[in-house]
């Protein structure tokens, strides 16, 4: 690694909230852990093992909820008013990353810090102004039960601050929803794993953040120069290649065409009514386009829903709000996702939870009136599971794992999730790659880490399990759940243009005035992912592999289509640990799935590695 | 249909629905066709990656197609 000194790039301080007392201060930024973890969410992570003991649950006092900008936060950098937010999330009772786009991350450095660090509970419900340095805790009783839209506008009205940043939580996160998230400038959320509800539990409606101060970087001019030069050349991309006409949602039918689109609780791979709600539906029927500041690939697509209301949908929430609840009704989809964005619920998690309760009710292990396809009884119920309404609402609040867990009757083998955390819409019961993707991915399932489908499907056979399949993994983990996780910084130039990743290093280089290589990068990475899985390791001593397995589900026989492209096929089991063989060789990492004390050391982690013998004896 | 050709129907992902001007059509080729004879026929970008299936799976350049083969053409996505 080519070391020098930072001199841009940073604020330089962090905001740490204690809400329990009441006292807030700044806390200089270790420049030596910079270097050793970036920003967002490696820096984050490391903060969450040092400062989160084992068994402290995720919504106690002692555990931090994290909002984290990196280097580029504020920048020139194309995509980068993006932040991060880092907390022990409720979903996997371990480590929760969730970045999110917009102009909240750039608004944390201009308020003249890295981040905000929140401890502690507050005695009652409260908001907190970050205004140019000027750091307040007020009383949120006047905001308490607004939606996620509602808050942000009354809070930015109420203050005379037009052009601050709000991230909030809606009445999923006052609830402690199990997957509630953050909403931040109105269209952006950070979703992952109940962070939402982390902030609830804190009693922490909002944050409201504005600033003026100018982000030091080390080549101001390199810098403009390049963010303008790379903004022209991305917008031309865009336009050449046409992405944005369907964004993401493109994605969907080619899903569709290979069975890996998720139906019906992800049984089926593919369905004859999935062009209802395909990326071509959507954009011929688009009323509006969003983007991000800074960026020239607007991708946010919106449609009138059922109701009439503007609703802004990705693959995602098509996806899982439509056809793995066989709802193909695209307005009636983005009815479900506004209810979400205004409850403040993860699309993800919600429409895995919801195909689940359908799928147990049709086995006959609960009862109830949900069947798939019935999108006016899915909004009753996301209603009912935001406000914790009743039996039912407080079952579905729970997410998948734990609704499974009380309903018995062997549902987990179909309860849709890795390590706790929802699936996102790849259904993968014959694609390996992927499968191993979700399962090694160490925030719980998230197409985030790693996304291998194009590559099983392009340049390797669908049912191998050899050991490019693995490699191609831990390449894509290092980019996707390192890379842009850590400097934070929006990935979609580089994976949906095609924008070289050489740019991100010279980016890195202007802003910071260090030499680093993209190889130095990677070590950040591959230093994160050990991290992780220790603080997996603390607090699960007797660690083994099946916690890096997909769901059952995807290894039964009786599960595989019956017709198709993939028919009479599912994963093989013994063939899936070989592959698990392979990435844990790779990574260095033991059979159960451990770093190695060799590899610890490697990645700078001797001391870390001895901590975690305290709790498992290391190879 | 004629004795001597066979039927394709070409499904278009993405963008390239805007670019070739439609998302799914039929059409007949020569019995001989293949999945580059095919794609060539089209006025596809030839520079632009993409993932190309035949009946859902992948598929080389140069295998011969059957008729009723259907083949979807989809820009390299990455996955959000």
């Amino acid at each position: 690694m080519a070391g020098g000194e930072i001199r841009g790039g940073y604020m330089g301080k962090l905001l740490r909230v204690n809400l329990s007392t009441g006292e807030t201060w700044d806390e200089p930024l270790d420049l030596e852990r910079a270097t050793m973890y970036i920003g967002g969410s490696a820096m984050g992570g490391r903060i969450l093992l040092d400062e989160v003991p084992p068994g402290v649950g995720p919504f106690d006092e002692e555990n931090r909820l994290m909002f984290l900008s990196g280097p580029f936060s504020g920048t020139s950098v194309p995509g980068s008013g993006t932040y991060t937010v880092v907390t022990k999330g409720p979903l996997t009772n371990q480590a929760a990353t969730a970045q999110s786009n917009g102009w909240f991350g750039a608004r944390i450095k201009a308020a003249g810090y890295d981040g905000i660090i929140i401890q502690g509970i507050a005695p009652n419900w409260v908001y907190l102004v970050v205004n140019d340095g000027v750091v307040e805790i007020r009383d949120a009783s006047d905001v308490l039960g607004r939606d996620t839209q509602e808050t942000q506008t009354y809070l930015m009205e109420t203050l005379g601050l037009p052009k601050a940043s709000v991230a909030c939580i809606g009445a999923a996160g006052e609830t402690m929803v199990l997957y509630a998230n953050i909403s931040s400038d109105f269209a952006h959320f950070a979703s992952t794993n109940g962070i939402g509800a982390v902030m609830g539990s804190k009693k922490l409606k909002a944050i409201v953040i504005k600033g003026s101060k100018p982000i030091p970087v080390a080549d101001p001019e390199g810098m403009r120069k390049l963010g303008l030069e790379d903004l022209r050349k991305v917008g031309e991309i865009d336009k050449k290649t046409g992405w944005s006409i369907q964004g993401t949602t493109g994605v969907l039918a080619w899903c569709n065409e290979v069975a890996a689109l998720p139906v019906h609780n992800m049984r089926k791979t593919h369905h004859p009514e999935a062009w209802k709600i395909d990326g071509e539906r959507l954009n011929n029927a688009r009323v509006a386009t969003y983007g991000c500041p800074n960026c020239t690939m607007r991708c946010g697509i919106t449609i009138l829903d059922y109701e009439g209301r503007e609703s802004e949908l990705d693959y995602e929430n098509i996806g899982m709000l439509g056809s793995n609840l066989d709802i193909f009704e695209l307005d009636q989809v983005a009815s479900l996702n506004y209810l979400c964005d205004d409850y403040g619920l993860d699309t993800i998690s919600a429409g895995a939870v919801l195909a689940f309760y359908a799928d147990a009710i049709e086995q006959g292990a609960i009862k109830g009136d949900f069947r798939f396809g019935d999108a006016e009884m899915a909004k009753k119920l996301l209603g009912m599971a935001a406000r914790r309404e009743g039996e039912i609402g407080n079952l579905l609040a729970d997410g998948s794992l734990r609704m499974a867990r009380k309903i018995g009757h062997n549902s987990e083998a179909y309860a849709m999730q890795v390590k706790g955390l929802e699936i996102s819409a790849y259904n993968c019961k014959f694609i390996p790659g992927m499968a191993l993707a979700f399962g090694t991915s160490p925030i719980g399932a998230h197409h985030k880490e790693s996304w291998v489908i194009t590559f099983e499907l392009k340049q390797t056979a669908r049912d191998s399990y050899g050991p490019e399949k693995a490699a191609k993994v831990i390449e894509l983990q290092r980019i996707r759940g390192g890379l842009f996780e850590f400097i934070v910084a929006c990935r979609f130039p580089w994976i949906e243009l095609g924008w070289d990743l050489e740019h991100y290093a010279e980016y890195f280089n202007k802003t910071t005035g260090l030499n680093w290589t993209l190889n130095d990068f990677w070590k950040v990475a591959d230093r994160i992912y050990a991290l992780m899985k220790f603080f997996w390791v603390r607090e699960f001593p007797f660690w083994d592999r099946t916690r890096d397995y997909p769901p059952m589900v995807w290894f039964d026989p009786n599960n595989a289509d019956t017709e198709g492209p993939i028919a009479g096929k599912v994963l093989e089991l013994d063939k899936y640990n070989q592959l698990l063989d392979y990435y844990y060789e790779q990574r260095g990492w033991d059979k159960r799935g451990i770093p190695t004390r060799k590899t610890a050391e490697a990645l700078d982690l001797k001391k870390e590695a001895a901590e975690v013998e305290k709790f498992t004896k290391l190879e | 249909m004629s004795g001597m050709n066979i039927r394709i129907t070409v499904k278009l992902i993405g963008p390239f629905v805007n670019q070739l001007g439609f998302s799914e059509k039929t059409m007949e080729f020569p019995a001989e066709a293949t999945v580059e004879s095919v794609l060539s026929s089209l006025p596809l970008d030839p520079k632009r990656p993409r993932i190309v299936t035949r009946n859902g799976q992948a598929v080389a350049p140069g295998e011969k197609l059957n008729d009723g083969d259907r083949l979807a053409v989809s820009p390299l996505y990455s996955g959000g």
